[in-house]
C-alpha cells in the first residue's frame, strides 16, 4: 500500500464517503450500520440460525413433524432427567470447589510481592492449563488413574489398597469426571479471579488498619463484601463451564456416562435409535435456557462489581 | 533484615527501632502448602502420561496408520479459522471501536453468545441447517470454528484497541493528512499487532484441541483421531495427548514471550493468557513515592 | 448561614469534648532504604501539639515515606517515633490513633458516606446509635449531611476527599496524618479544601503532618514548612522564614521563584554584582576557601527583589512579559546572556514592550550567595 501521506492539503474528513448534503444526514447514519453487516450476517447464519432451527424442531415430532411438547416431556424424565440432575449437580460442585481453591491458591501468590517469579509462573501456568482439556486431557488421567494407571499403581504399592476395589471409578460422574473437570477449573478461577483481588486498593487495607481494624476485620467488613461479587460472578463462569464441557466427559467414559451434553451427542450421532432426533434438540434448548440464566446473574453481578471498583 | 543505616558524619548514635512483629511473615506456610497441593495435582498427571507411554510411544505416534491426515486436517482447518477470524472480527472490532462505540455493550453481549450455546448445542444446530454441499466437507468446520472462535478474538482485539485510545491516533492521523487506507496501514494495524497474534494463537490453540463438534459431524481431525485409539493402543494415544497438550504450550508461551517483550519495548498493553470473562482494566494504585 | 453556624458548633463541640493539649510528635534519626535507594536519611523533626506542619519536597524525596513510618505502615531501619514522649516504633499501625487521609480512593466502596465515617468508631466498639449521630456530625462539619447515605462512586473527588476527612477525624485521632490528600484534585476544588483543612484543623487543634509537592499549599496552610530532599530535611521554617531566609540553595530555588545572576564575592563579605554592591545575607557558600581574592558566585535574588527601569543604554532587554494579575513578570535578558525576571505592578509594566532597552539593578538590601553554576552548554 503506497504511503499517500505526501501531497494532502486538505485533510480527508474523518466520516465516509457520503456527500454533504442535507437530505444525506440521515442516510449517511443509516450507512454507518453497513461495516456492522458482514459480522451481522456471520453470526446470524452460524449461531442465531442453528439455534433457532433446533428450537423449531424441538417443538416438533421427529417422524411425523407435527407439533408437540412430548420432547420436552421426554427430555424431563427418565435417564434424561437424571442427566440433567447429574449434570447440574456436577457442575455445581465443579464451581465450588475449584472456586475456593482457585482462590485461595490466587490470594496464596497475590500477597507474594510484584514481579515475584511464582506470580508470573503460576499465573502463565494457569493461562496455559485452563486451556488444556477434553481429549488430551481425558487420557492423561487414565493414564494415572485408571486400573493400570500409575498413581493407582503408586496407591497400591504404598498402601496394598486397590482403590477400585473401594469403589473408585473414572466412568462416572463422581469422582471420576469431577476430578478431571478440576484441572481446568481452577486454573480458570485463578485467572478471573485475579484481576477482581488486584482491584482491592492497598488504600483500603491502609485506611482499615489506619480505623483500627485488624486483618479479620478488614476482610469481614471491606475486603470481603467488596470481593464478593466477583466471587459470585467467577463461580458462575464456571459453572457455565463445567456444565456445556463435553469432550472432556466423552473422551474419559466412551459416552457412557449420564450428563446431558453427552446424553445429547449420543442422541445425535446416528447411533441411537433414529427419530431421536428432536429429543436431543430439546435438551440442547433447555441447555441453553439454563446456560442463558446463568450468564444474565454473572452480567449484572460484574456490573455491580465494575461500579464499586472503578 | 534491619539494616543498620551508616552512621553519617556528626550525627547521633542511631537508635535501633523495635519492629513490629510483621503480620505477613506467619502466612507464608499455608501459602506453600496450597502451591504444593496445587502443583502436585497439576504435575503427576503429565508425568503419568510420560510414564504409561514410554518414549517408544512418541515415535510411533508419527508413524501410525491416520496421523498424517488427521493432523493435516487439523492444520488446514486452523489455518482458515485463522484467516477467516481475523478477516471477520479485526475490521468490525476496529469499526466498532471508531464509529459505532455505542454498541460496544451489546457486542459484549453478543461475543458471549457461543460461550451460553455450547458447542455441543452448535454443532447440531448447524447440521442441522447447513447446505448439503458444505455438510460433505470438513471445511465446514472451519466455517463454525469461526463462530467459536470469535468471543476469544473479540476480546483480544478489543482489549488491545483499548489499550491504544485507537479513536484519538486515528483522529491524530487524519489531522495529518493521512487517508483511510494509509490510517489502517500505517496506525491502526500495528498497534493492534500483540492483540492481533493472541487473537491468532488462542484460534490455534481452539482448532487444535476440538473434539465436540468434529466427532459430531464426523471428521477426523486430530483429537477425533487419538480417541479412536484410546481402546487399543494406550500408550500410543497417551503420547499423542501429551504431544498436543506440548504443542498447546508452546502457542501460549509464544504469546506471553512475545506479548510481554512487546509491552516492554513500546510499553503497551499487556496480553492476558485467554480468558472470556470481561476484565476490566483496573488502574494500578499510584504508588505514593 | 445555617448550615456554617451548624457546622461550627459541630466543630466547637467536637473540640470541647477532647478538652484542650494536644499531642506532640518526634521523629529521631529516622532512615529507611529501599534496596539500593536511601528514602530517609537520618529524618529528625519535631511537632508541637497543635501544629499543623508541612513536609514539602519533589518527588522521591522522602516525604511519604516519613509519613507512612509515622502512621505505621512502614517500618524505620533506624531511629524512632515518639508521641507524646513514648516510643510507638513498636505499636502497630491498627493501634496507633492517627487519622490518615490518603491520596485518594481510599473509601470503602462498599458503605456510604456515614458507614465510612463510622468505621473507626464501630471499630472502637461504639454502640450503633452513637456511631451514627458522630459520624452525622462531622459529615456535617465538612458541610456533606445531604450525602450521608450516598455511596463512593457517586461523589465527587472533592466530596470524597471530605469524607475521607470526616473519617479520619471520627475517631478523635491524636495526630492527623495528610499524605497530598489535594493532589488528585481540581485547581477550584484544591483551594476550597485547603481551605476547609485548615480551618477545621485550627478548630480542632489536632496535631497535623500533612505531605505534598505543592509549594503554595504547603505555604499557604502549615505553621511550619519541611522543605526536604533525598531523605534530608534540608530546613524547617515557618513560611515566611523559609522564603526570605532560606537555608540552602536548594530550598531558594524550591520555594518560589530565585534569579541567578553572577557576581564577585569580595574578601570582606559584599558581594559585586550588576555594578553595584550590596552586603550578603547569614549563610556563607559551604566552600569557601579563597585565599584572598575575589571569588565568582551567583547572587540569588526574587523577582520582586530587583529593580527594573526604562533607560536607553541599560544593561538589559526586555524578552518576555507574562500578566500574573497585580503583578506583571518581565523577562530580561541582561549583557552577558542572564535572563532574569522582575516582577513590576502591572500599571508600570504596560510601557515594558518586549525589545526595550532597561536596566536593571539591585536595591542594595542584603543578597543571598551560592557556589557559580556552570552554565549547561
Amino acid at each position: 500500500m503506497a504511503g499517500s501521506t505526501a501531497q494532502v492539503v486538505a485533510p480527508e474528513a474523518p466520516s465516509s464517503g457520503a456527500r454533504p448534503s442535507p437530505v444525506s444526514r440521515s442516510l449517511r447514519r443509516s450507512l454507518k450500520w453497513l461495516g456492522i453487516v458482514p459480522f451481522g450476517v456471520y453470526v446470524g447464519l452460524g449461531l442465531i440460525a442453528p439455534f433457532i432451527a433446533i428450537t423449531i424442531a424441538a417443538f416438533h415430532n421427529s417422524s411425523t413433524g407435527a407439533f408437540t411438547l412430548s420432547n420436552f416431556h421426554a427430555a424431563l424424565s427418565g435417564t434424561y432427567l437424571l442427566g440433567l440432575k447429574t449434570s447440574l449437580l456436577l457442575s455445581i460442585a465443579s464451581a465450588i470447589v475449584p472456586g475456593i481453591f482457585g482462590l485461595l491458591l490466587a490470594y496464596a501468590i497475590f500477597t507474594a510481592k510484584r514481579g515475584n517469579v511464582l506470580r508470573k509462573v503460576v499465573i502463565t501456568a494457569s493461562g496455559v492449563f485452563a486451556n488444556f482439556g477434553g481429549v488430551p486431557l481425558a487420557i492423561l488421567f487414565i493414564a494415572t488413574l485408571s486400573t493400570t494407571g500409575i498413581v493407582t499403581g503408586w496407591i497400591k504399592d504404598l498402601t496394598g489398597v486397590n482403590i477400585w476395589d473401594h469403589g473408585f471409578t473414572l466412568y462416572s460422574a463422581y469422582p471420576g469426571v469431577f476430578i478431571v473437570y478440576m484441572y481446568f477449573q481452577i486454573p480458570l478461577m485463578v485467572l478471573v479471579i485475579l484481576p477482581a483481588l488486584e482491584g482491592l486498593r492497598p488504600a483500603w487495607r491502609e485506611a482499615a488498619q489506619n480505623m483500627g481494624a485488624g486483618t479479620w476485620q478488614y476482610w469481614r467488613y471491606v475486603g470481603g463484601p467488596v470481593l464478593l461479587p466477583s466471587f459470585l460472578g467467577c463461580l458462575l463462569l464456571l459453572f457455565g463451564s463445567a456444565f456445556a464441557a463435553y469432550a472432556t466427559a466423552e473422551a474419559l467414559t466412551g459416552g457412557t456416562v449420564a450428563l446431558t451434553p453427552i446424553q445429547i451427542g449420543a442422541l445425535l450421532n446416528g447411533n441411537v435409535v433414529a427419530g431421536q432426533e428432536n429429543l436431543g434438540y430439546a435438551l440442547g434448548v433447555i441447555m441453553v435456557v439454563i446456560i442463558a440464566i446463568v450468564m444474565m446473574i454473572y452480567v449484572s453481578l460484574q456490573r455491580r462489581a465494575a461500579r464499586w471498583l472503578r | 533484615m534491619a539494616t543498620v543505616a551508616d552512621v553519617q558524619a556528626g550525627t547521633h548514635a542511631p537508635t535501633p527501632a523495635t519492629r513490629p512483629a510483621p503480620r505477613w511473615r506467619t502466612f507464608p506456610f499455608w501459602r506453600w502448602a496450597i502451591l504444593l497441593i496445587a502443583g502436585v495435582y497439576f504435575l503427576i498427571p503429565l508425568y503419568a502420561g510420560l510414564r504409561f507411554a514410554g518414549l517408544k510411544a512418541f515415535a510411533n505416534v508419527f508413524t501410525y496408520p491416520g496421523f498424517g491426515s488427521a493432523v493435516g486436517l487439523s492444520l488446514r482447518l486452523a489455518l482458515i479459522t485463522t484467516i477467516l477470524t481475523l478477516v471477520l472480527m479485526v475490521p468490525t472490532t476496529v469499526y466498532v471501536h471508531l464509529r459505532l462505540p455505542q454498541i460496544r455493550r451489546s457486542m459484549d453481549g453478543i461475543t458471549i453468545l457461543p460461550i451460553v450455546i455450547p458447542p455441543i448445542v452448535l454443532i447440531i444446530g448447524v447440521l442441522k441447517v447447513a447446505p448439503s454441499f458444505l455438510l460433505s466437507t470438513p471445511y465446514l468446520l472451519a466455517l463454525v470454528y469461526v463462530v467459536l472462535a470469535m468471543p476469544f478474538a473479540y476480546r483480544s482485539l478489543d482489549a488491545g484497541l483499548r489499550a491504544v485510545d485507537l479513536k484519538t491516533l486515528v483522529e491524530a492521523s487524519n489531522s495529518l493528512g493521512a487517508g483511510w487506507p494509509a490510517t489502517l496501514w500505517r496506525i491502526v494495524l500495528p498497534n493492534i499487532r500483540t492483540a492481533m497474534l493472541s487473537a491468532t494463537v488462542l484460534t490455534v490453540a481452539l482448532v487444535l484441541g476440538e473434539f465436540t463438534m468434529a466427532s459430531l459431524a464426523l471428521f477426523v481431525t486430530f483429537p477425533v483421531w487419538i480417541v479412536q485409539f484410546e481402546q487399543n493402543a494406550g500408550p500410543v494415544s497417551t503420547a499423542a495427548s501429551l504431544l498436543a497438550l506440548f504443542v498447546t504450550w508452546l502457542l501460549l508461551m509464544l504469546i506471553v514471550t512475545v506479548g510481554d517483550r512487546t509491552a516492554r519495548k513500546r510499553g503497551g498493553a499487556r496480553v492476558a493468557l485467554f480468558t472470556v470473562a470481561p476484565q476490566e482494566t483496573r488502574p494500578t494504585a499510584g504508588e505514593p513515592e | 448561614m445555617t448550615t456554617n453556624a451548624a457546622r461550627n458548633a459541630a466543630v466547637d463541640s467536637a473540640r470541647r469534648a477532647r478538652g484542650t493539649g494536644g499531642t506532640s510528635v518526634l521523629l529521631r534519626d529516622l532512615s529507611r532504604s529501599f534496596g539500593t535507594t536511601k528514602a530517609l536519611d537520618g529524618l529528625s523533626l519535631e511537632i508541637a501539639p497543635g501544629e499543623l506542619v508541612a513536609l514539602l519536597g519533589p518527588s522521591g524525596c522522602g516525604k511519604t515515606t516519613a509519613l507512612r513510618i509515622v502512621a505505621g505502615f512502614e517500618t524505620a531501619d533506624t531511629g524512632s517515633v515518639l508521641v507524646d514522649g513514648k516510643d510507638i516504633s513498636g505499636v502497630s499501625a491498627s493501634k496507633r490513633d492517627m487519622g490518615m487521609v490518603f491520596q485518594s480512593y481510599s473509601l470503602f466502596p462498599n458503605m456510604n458516606a456515614l458507614d465510612n465515617v463510622a468505621f473507626g468508631l464501630r471499630m472502637r466498639k461504639q454502640g450503633s446509635a452513637q456511631r451514627r449521630k458522630r459520624a452525622g456530625e462531622l459529615l456535617e462539619m465538612v458541610g456533606l449531611a445531604p450525602q450521608a447515605r450516598q455511596y463512593p462512586h457517586q461523589l465527587s473527588g472533592g466530596q470524597q476527599q471530605r469524607v475521607a476527612l470526616a473519617r479520619a477525624l471520627a475517631i478523635e485521632p491524636r495526630v492527623l496524618l495528610l499524605d497530598e490528600p489535594l493532589s488528585a484534585l481540581d485547581a477550584k476544588v484544591r483551594l476550597q479544601l485547603r481551605e476547609q483543612i485548615r480551618t477545621l484543623q485550627h478548630r480542632l487543634g489536632t496535631t497535623t503532618l500533612f505531605v505534598t509537592h505543592d509549594q503554595e499549599e504547603a505555604l499557604s496552610m502549615a505553621d511550619r514548612v519541611g522543605v526536604m530532599r533525598q531523605g534530608r530535611l534540608e530546613q524547617i521554617a515557618a513560611p515566611d522564614e523559609l522564603y526570605d531566609d532560606p537555608a540552602t540553595v536548594f530550598v531558594a530555588e524550591f520555594v518560589g521563584i530565585m534569579n541567578r545572576i553572577p557576581g564577585e564575592l569580595r574578601t570582606d563579605g559584599t558581594v559585586t554584582v550588576l555594578g553595584s554592591t550590596a552586603p550578603v545575607k547569614g549563610q556563607e557558600p559551604a566552600d569557601t576557601g579563597a585565599d584572598g581574592g575575589d571569588r565568582a558566585v551567583d547572587v540569588l535574588v526574587r523577582p520582586e527583589g530587583l529593580t527594573l527601569q526604562v533607560a536607553e543604554h541599560g544593561n538589559g532587554i526586555v524578552t518576555t512579559r507574562t500578566f500574573l494579575g497585580s503583578v506583571t513578570r518581565v523577562g530580561v535578558l541582561l549583557d552577558g546572556d542572564i535572563a532574569v525576571q522582575v516582577d513590576k505592578p502591572s500599571s508600570e509594566a504596560a510601557a515594558l514592550a518586549p525589545g526595550a532597552s532597561v536596566s536593571v539593578s539591585l536595591p542594595g538590601q542584603p543578597v543571598l550567595v551560592a557556589p557559580r553554576r556552570a552554565v549547561p552548554g
